[in-house]
């Protein structure tokens, strides 16, 4: 089985742009990972989530050089319309993405679009309304519904048409802490119930990095660091070079490894952070 | 006569708010702000935290009680003269730059003060300074910037009209971490150097514990913690009615209290201290 | 009540056990009764049918207060321009002068005509937008056969006039918060301001038209190619079913338009001879 998303030697420059967005990629992900990429603004984050759904190249105009494989198939040899099905996006603006009148329209949308019959709608509805927990605000207009919640309906409406890889682009970036955490409370208990690879591109650490499997980190349109989560926190120099600020926890241990006072594994959540500071103190004690 | 007591800048006197759809959205707000400070406005969405942000400078007038600025009742006073005193940066800069250069759009808020022309000039080159915009961008076309200078353009053309005092919609929402610390390091300058006070809407703890000095938490319409920023991220039961939660690194103190650390610890190098001292017990 | 994009509807009411189509069907066939119609009372009549339809909907009647303004200065307008421009015929009745101007009896009689011609339209607009929510619309153009295109254009436009509202209201603060006022200043000035709310408008709409894009193309959207033109399912139509109640009012609808081209085309009714109004009004106008 070819990993699900393949890409090599892979390069993006954007018409009139001088330089390119991305430069030499190289990647290949297995179905069923989740992957987080982070890295600046303007690292070519975006650039890279629009290469795998087939936006780049088919909505933008550039320089492609290289290859980007979804199962197997080039992206531009996909004909339109079954991109979608294989890769989905969630994107950053819970406004922008709301396209129809009410939530439910909008769930079905992407659905009737592949054709799907009624009874296969019904059946898709129920189960992402309840993975998502939306069923008491099917009828809701988007002038009455949240920003976090509208992202909710944006995430589910890609799950309906069940594409094998998601990709969703800062999706919390402007959602506060409380809504953030519900769209990442569905990430994880879709991450525990299906076979789906998920990638998410994010600045907010926090909810992420318990999640993810693996990370990347992208810098002026180059992989910088691509490795299992553990070890990628520890590369605290090259993380802080590209700009990137860990949560505090992973913070705290950098600081403590910089010092040159810890060695062990980096804690990836709160929870594993003050085990592990439990650890250090109660075996200071006894030395 | 000398005036002993001292007033603070902006002071709330039991206000409440009301939408003219009839829902309530602040509750009796009791506050008072002086000069000097550097505040954060937290809470979720829906707490009432941006209403009430927007009665400090009179974009709302209080359904009952009194907001008082500078001497000033902001139901009495036109919004012309508020803004000279209290300036709002909306969240998203597109909301508020139309002109066709970077000038025209900083000119425009002392343009409507209908101050003289040399006034004028020197007010957009000083609020240009200060965020680090050149002769260059002045004839830039907004609409061609970056999301950063964007920002930038919008917080110099409140700067221009000279406020005392400065509120900020969620100044890093949308950033990443340089670009946000650029932002809030303008507004630390803006606080320490040239005096103004600065009141931030937001819901980025991390930032919070570094920049603000006081804390005002928000839930249902009322101010549910009001103190200097350690206090009130130890108050886990106001956070919580907030639904706000302290930043990971003072969870991380908190919750490891039982081995020595300062439960109130602000910044991973304050805790990395505290271990060394407790190392070397 | 509940506030849509097109007006407030009523939370509950019995005309939502109506297809919506029906509604549409109504409103379409409806408007066109005041063309064959000449003399006013019958169009006045059917105002106040319309009224009462309202009524029964029990859609909140003070909204008709915003139009109030509306009917009078449209009145003002029609009666002078009728009055000013008017045709001429050598057999007009001279009333009197007013400032000048002679002023003759038909030209006031048209000039009510047409506007109790276009009264009518106007009010079954209103009645068609404040018991139709967004969905309401939709789903009447999707049973009417109308091309998924269209309509989905058209829901589209009803979301992106939504959002364009909610940036508004934010857009008018963030002037005001720059010392922007227009209390006290003359409506030109007003006037003239406020093209300047349309540059922050068009920026965000072009920012997030790309984002909008590329949404509907993650949702496999096509607008041609073979993916345009797969068979929709159509689910928001299975919330409402076209029952016998919806048959019989469409029925009607049909007959009654039938009827009214009988009456009016086989025996003269509803034509100006036959009206029983404007004879009296021209005696009185005529001081006989």
């Amino acid at each position: 089985m070819p990993p699900i998303v393949e890409i090599e030697n892979y390069s993006w420059r954007y018409l009139r742009a001088e330089q390119p967005a991305l430069q030499d990629i190289n990647l290949s992900i297995e179905e069923g990972t989740f992957v987080g990429v982070i890295g600046p603004n303007g690292s070519g984050k975006t650039t890279l989530a629009n290469s795998l759904n087939g936006l780049i190249p088919g909505q933008y105009q550039g320089i492609k050089e290289g290859t980007v494989k979804i199962a197997g198939t080039e992206v531009d040899a996909y004909k339109p319309g079954e991109l979608p099905q294989m890769v989905g996006v969630v994107f950053s603006d819970p406004e922008a993405q709301f396209t129809a009148m009410t939530v439910e329209d909008e769930l079905v949308f992407g659905m009737e679009n592949l054709g799907l019959s009624l009874a296969e709608i019904r059946e898709r509805l129920d189960w992402v309304t309840d993975l998502t927990q939306l069923k008491p605000l099917l009828e809701k207009p988007p002038y009455e519904i949240s920003g976090g919640q509208k992202q909710r309906v944006a995430l589910a409406a890609v799950l309906a048409m069940m594409p094998r890889v998601m990709v969703l682009d800062e999706p919390t970036s402007m959602l506060d802490p409380v809504s953030r955490k519900r769209v990442f409370d569905v990430l994880a208990r879709l991450k525990r119930e299906s076979h789906n690879t998920v990638i998410v591109i994010e600045h907010n650490l926090e909810n992420l990095v318990p999640l993810a499997d693996r990370m990347i980190l992208l810098h002026n349109g180059r992989v910088a660091l691509d490795s299992e989560t553990g070890l990628f926190f520890r590369q605290a120099a090259t993380l802080e070079q590209a700009g990137v600020y860990p949560p505090g926890g992973i913070a705290f241990f950098h600081g403590l490894m910089q010092r040159g006072v810890y060695t062990g594994e980096i804690p990836l959540t709160l929870d594993a952070a003050v085990a592990a500071l439990e650890g250090l103190i109660e075996n200071r004690r006894h030395e | 006569m000398s005036d002993m007591v001292h007033s603070p800048y902006i002071d709330v006197k039991r206000m409440s708010y009301c939408y003219p759809d009839g829902t309530q959205a602040l509750r009796d707000i009791n506050l008072s702000i002086d000069h000097g400070e550097f505040i954060a406005l937290v809470g979720q969405n829906g707490s009432g935290k941006t209403t009430l942000s927007k009665c400090l400078n009179g974009l709302y007038k209080p359904t009952s009680g009194d907001v008082i600025v500078d001497g000033l009742n902001t139901r009495a006073t036109s919004i012309v003269q508020m803004v000279r005193r209290v300036g709002y940066v909306f969240q998203n800069p597109d909301h508020q730059l139309f002109s066709a250069n970077v000038w025209d759009e900083i000119a425009y808020g002392p343009r409507n003060l209908q101050l003289p022309k040399d006034e004028v000039k020197a007010r957009v080159e000083g609020a240009a300074g200060i965020v680090g915009l050149t002769a260059d961008d002045f004839e830039e076309h907004p609409f061609f910037l970056t999301k950063g200078m964007r920002q930038r353009v919008a917080i110099a053309s409140i700067l221009a009209l000279q406020p005392h005092a400065i509120m900020v919609d969620e100044p890093t929402t949308g950033q990443d971490i340089p670009q946000s610390l650029e932002i809030m390091n303008f507004l630390q300058h803006l606080h320490d150097e040239q005096g103004y006070i600065i009141i931030i809407v937001t819901h980025d703890m991390p930032i919070v514990a570094r920049y603000a000095k006081r804390v005002i938490a928000m839930g249902q319409g009322q101010v549910l913690a009001d103190g200097p920023t350690a206090d009130v991220f130890a108050d886990r039961a106001a956070l919580a009615q907030a639904f706000v939660e302290p930043p990971q690194i003072t969870q991380l103190a908190q919750r490891s209290a039982h081995l020595g650390f300062d439960a109130r610890a602000l910044s991973v190098e304050e805790l990395v201290q505290q271990y060394f001292v407790l190392r070397g017990r | 009540m509940n506030k849509t994009l097109l007006g407030y509807v009523p939370e509950r009411s019995p005309i939502y056990a109506i297809h919506p189509f029906v509604k549409l069907f109504f409103l379409l066939v409806a408007s066109l009764f005041p063309l064959f119609i000449s003399a006013p009372e019958w169009n006045f009549g059917l105002i106040i049918f319309v009224l009462l339809l309202m009524l029964y909907s029990r859609i909140d009647m003070r909204i008709m207060r915003i139009y109030v303004p509306v009917a009078i200065s449209m009145a003002s307008i029609i009666f002078l321009a009728y009055v000013v421009l008017g045709g001429f015929h050598p057999e007009f009745i001279e009333i009197g002068r007013l400032l000048g101007i002679r002023v003759y009896w038909e030209r006031i009689r048209d000039a009510i005509v047409v506007y109790f011609r276009i009264l009518p339209m106007i009010v079954m607009m209103v009645f068609f937008l404040n018991t139709s929510r967004e969905r309401d619309v939709i789903v009447a153009m999707r049973t009417l056969r109308i091309p998924f295109v269209v309509t989905y254009v058209f829901a589209m436009a009803l979301r992106a006039a939504g959002m364009v509202i909610e940036d508004f209201g934010i857009v008018r603060q963030a002037e005001q918060a720059r010392g922007f006022d227009t209390h006290g200043k003359s409506l030109p000035y007003r006037l003239r301001k406020y093209v300047m709310y349309m540059i922050p408008l068009f920026a965000l709409s072009l920012r997030r038209a790309e984002e909008f894009s590329n949404a509907l193309i993650a949702r496999g959207f096509a607008f041609t190619g073979p993916a345009s033109k797969i068979k929709r399912a159509d689910y928001v139509l299975t919330h409402y079913r076209f029952t016998r109640l919806d048959a019989v009012l469409t029925a009607l609808i049909g007959l009654a338009f039938s009827a009214l081209l009988v009456l009016r085309y086989g025996f003269g009714w509803f034509t100006l001879d036959r009206s029983v109004f404007l004879p009296r009004l021209e005696d009185l106008l005529l001081h006989r």
